[in-house]
């Protein structure tokens, strides 16, 4: 785990030199949620962007239809985010998502990036995506939207990436 | 009033007259190095012209290769770079590895900013309403296709691939055509230009090889008539100098004939015992006496002339008071003067400062003038010697002049610059018969300029002549010793 996320530090450095970070007074830890700049939602609660990444929403309210963007398993930001939003282990999450498309109730089959900054890019490519990064890794290209009301930068905000239970 | 306007009109009329006759006498004095300075401007200007022309051309091949083979090759680089941004596109249908998706919509957007940033550079670089026109319609073309391509893009990232290429069929497609139409005209326009730009370099090229052809032959003939003009000169001069000299020998022939003649009649009559009495020997004995006087005269101003102009004179400079100079002037000439029937009148000014000069040559020279008043004062027999104050023309210091004036034949006005040059005779004095060696004054000048003074002249034809000699103010009682051409305190 300790390599796994050497590698995402290493694999992230070039990507944050397109943009700064969203404000150097964001801790490390913090995980951003982010959609394409043309996306009029600025803020989610936790339970809607649970549904949404469980893939039980297909379409934003302008009508654009929802893309999940997920990292590869293993990393610690898609940690955080089956820990605090989807509240599942890896397993559990990927058979949510097969029975799920079986059965139709989910509508939207996750996009799977291995990095961060493929993980930037395509939200920037499509009007519709939604996913996270680690606070440091964001730019100007994509938007980061509030989580329960909460900024990145508030003690309140509630998505953090554990680096300690990684290790 | 109206006199006062015909003087001040003279006075224009006479300082023009000067002034070109000393350009005149500078042009016909230098005609040669002129002539050569001429063809070194021409040849110079010449050369200016020609690296001007070649400048030009240079010009006109880099503007037409910055203007239409770059644009040809940058509209290739447009062409190449809008193809990728396409061919990208497309290659992201072609996985489901959104990874890969990815760098191939990276790709596609960063030749598609190459292409945008190509057309705002042709929209700046162009000139012409037309290129204006054309590089707008690309510019909304080609935002068009982005459009589509943007959306393109999306779907094929979401995973609905079939709706991607459906987009992609009925609109990127004919947005793509629509570039590469606006690229081909652009293309087109460029090759048009540099068809046109080649036209005018090849037409202002053989401008230019005619032009320098017709400056090259004019060079050509300006020069050989400008060496023509100087050998002539040269060989004018050449001629006048050898017929002064003939003139000269001439008259110094016939200066030392008549009183050889004296002297031989005389001695052959003594010999012959015509002669007898005391009275009549005494007689013979002085007109012997008197042209040998003569004949010695004749060649001392000839052997001074030589040794002025040779610059081997050496002059001791000291102050002079000019009563005594006139007194000395007035002593050595009074036999000449009276055996002409010349009356010689003398007015000094008064309180007359003394002089910087040698003494003998300072009389040698007012000498000279005396005995050629003497020689061509004409039936009006009377000489006046004059000395007074006087200012120097360029920075006004005080000098003193000693003008000798007579009433004679006078000298032409065109004929002054001449009479100071060696050996000249004006053809008047010649036909009238009037024996000189022409040294006279050319030795009178050579003594004057020695000392750091001039002559200058004043005559009339019919009415006389004044020949002024001045002289600078001794400054202090300094004795100096001065070659013809240099001066070196002793």
């Amino acid at each position: 785990m300790i390599v796994a996320s050497a590698v995402l530090l290493l694999e992230v450095s070039p990507g944050s030199a397109a943009g700064p970070p969203a404000s150097p007074a964001v801790p490390d830890d913090t995980l951003a949620i982010i959609v394409n700049q043309s996306n009029t939602i600025d803020d989610l609660s936790l339970k809607d962007l649970r549904t949404v990444f469980l893939g039980e929403r297909s379409h934003w309210p302008n009508g654009r239809r929802i893309t999940l963007v997920m990292m590869d398993p293993g990393l610690s930001e898609r940690k955080a985010v089956l820990r605090d939003v989807c509240h599942m282990n890896e397993t559990e999450f990927s058979r949510h998502f097969l029975q799920g498309l079986f059965t139709g109730e989910v509508f939207v089959s996750p996009k799977t990036l291995s990095t961060s900054v493929g993980v930037r890019k395509f939200v920037f490519n499509v009007p519709g995506a939604i996913g996270y990064l680690r606070a440091s890794d964001v730019d100007g290209s994509v938007k980061v939207i509030k989580v329960n009301g909460h900024r990145l930068d508030e003690a309140d905000y509630p998505l953090r990436i554990e680096i300690r239970a990684s290790k | 009033m109206r006199d006062e306007g015909q003087n001040a009109e003279s006075i224009e009329r006479r300082v023009f007259v000067r002034l070109w006759n000393s350009v005149w006498r500078l042009v016909s004095r230098h005609s040669s190095s002129l002539l050569l300075f001429m063809v070194f401007c021409v040849v110079v200007g010449v050369g200016i012209f020609m690296m001007g022309d070649l400048h030009t051309a240079t010009e006109q091949v880099q503007r037409m290769y910055a203007g239409s083979v770059q644009g040809l090759r940058r509209i290739g680089e447009l062409q190449y770079e809008a193809q990728e941004t396409r061919r990208a596109t497309l290659y992201a249908l072609t996985t489901n590895d959104s990874n890969l998706q990815v760098e191939y919509a990276d790709q596609s957007r960063g030749a598609d900013r190459m292409v945008t940033e190509g057309i705002s550079q042709y929209l700046v670089e162009a000139r012409s309403a037309s290129e204006v026109e054309l590089g707008k319609r690309l510019q909304r073309d080609w935002a068009s296709y982005l459009r589509v391509r943007d959306e393109v893009l999306a779907e094929i990232l979401e995973g609905s691939i079939k709706e991607a290429v459906d987009l992609d069929l009925t609109g990127g497609v004919p947005s793509f055509d629509r570039v590469r139409q606006d690229l081909e005209e652009v293309k087109r326009l460029y090759d048009q230009q540099a068809s046109e730009q080649l036209t005018v370099v090849d037409t202002s090229s053989r401008k230019s090889i005619i032009r320098l052809m017709g400056v090259l032959c004019f060079t050509l003939l300006f020069a050989s008539a400008s060496v023509w003009a100087i050998q002539r000169s040269k060989m004018m001069s050449a001629m006048k100098l050898a017929k002064m000299q003939m003139d000269f020998v001439a008259s110094v022939s016939h200066e030392l004939r008549t009183p050889l003649a004296v002297i031989c009649a005389s001695a052959q009559n003594i010999a012959d015992g015509v002669v007898e009495e005391k009275d009549q020997l005494a007689k013979y004995g002085s007109v012997i006496r008197h042209h040998s006087n003569q004949l010695t005269e004749l060649v001392n101003q000839i052997l001074l002339f030589a040794s002025t102009h040779e610059g081997r004179n050496r002059y001791v400079v000291r102050a002079l008071k000019v009563p005594e100079i006139i007194s000395a002037v007035m002593m050595n000439t009074r036999a000449v003067a009276e055996q002409a029937g010349f009356a010689v009148e003398e007015h000094l000014g008064a309180d007359l400062p003394p002089v910087n000069g040698d003494f003998s040559a300072v009389c040698q020279c007012l000498q000279n003038l005396v005995v050629n008043a003497v020689k061509y004062g004409g039936n009006h027999r009377r000489i006046t010697i004059r000395a007074f104050r006087g200012l120097r023309d360029g920075d006004r210091a005080e000098e003193m002049r000693i003008s000798v004036e007579d009433h004679g034949i006078g000298i032409d006005s065109s004929e002054l610059q001449q009479i100071f040059e060696p050996f000249y005779r004006s053809p008047v004095v010649a036909a009238a018969q009037i024996h000189g060696t022409g040294l006279g004054l050319p030795l009178a000048k050579g003594i004057a300029e020695a000392m750091g003074g001039r002559i200058t002249v004043v005559s009339k034809v019919g009415v006389g002549s004044r020949f002024t000699l001045h002289l600078p103010l001794a400054k202090a009682l300094e004795t100096e010793t001065i070659g013809a051409q240099r001066v070196a305190q002793v």
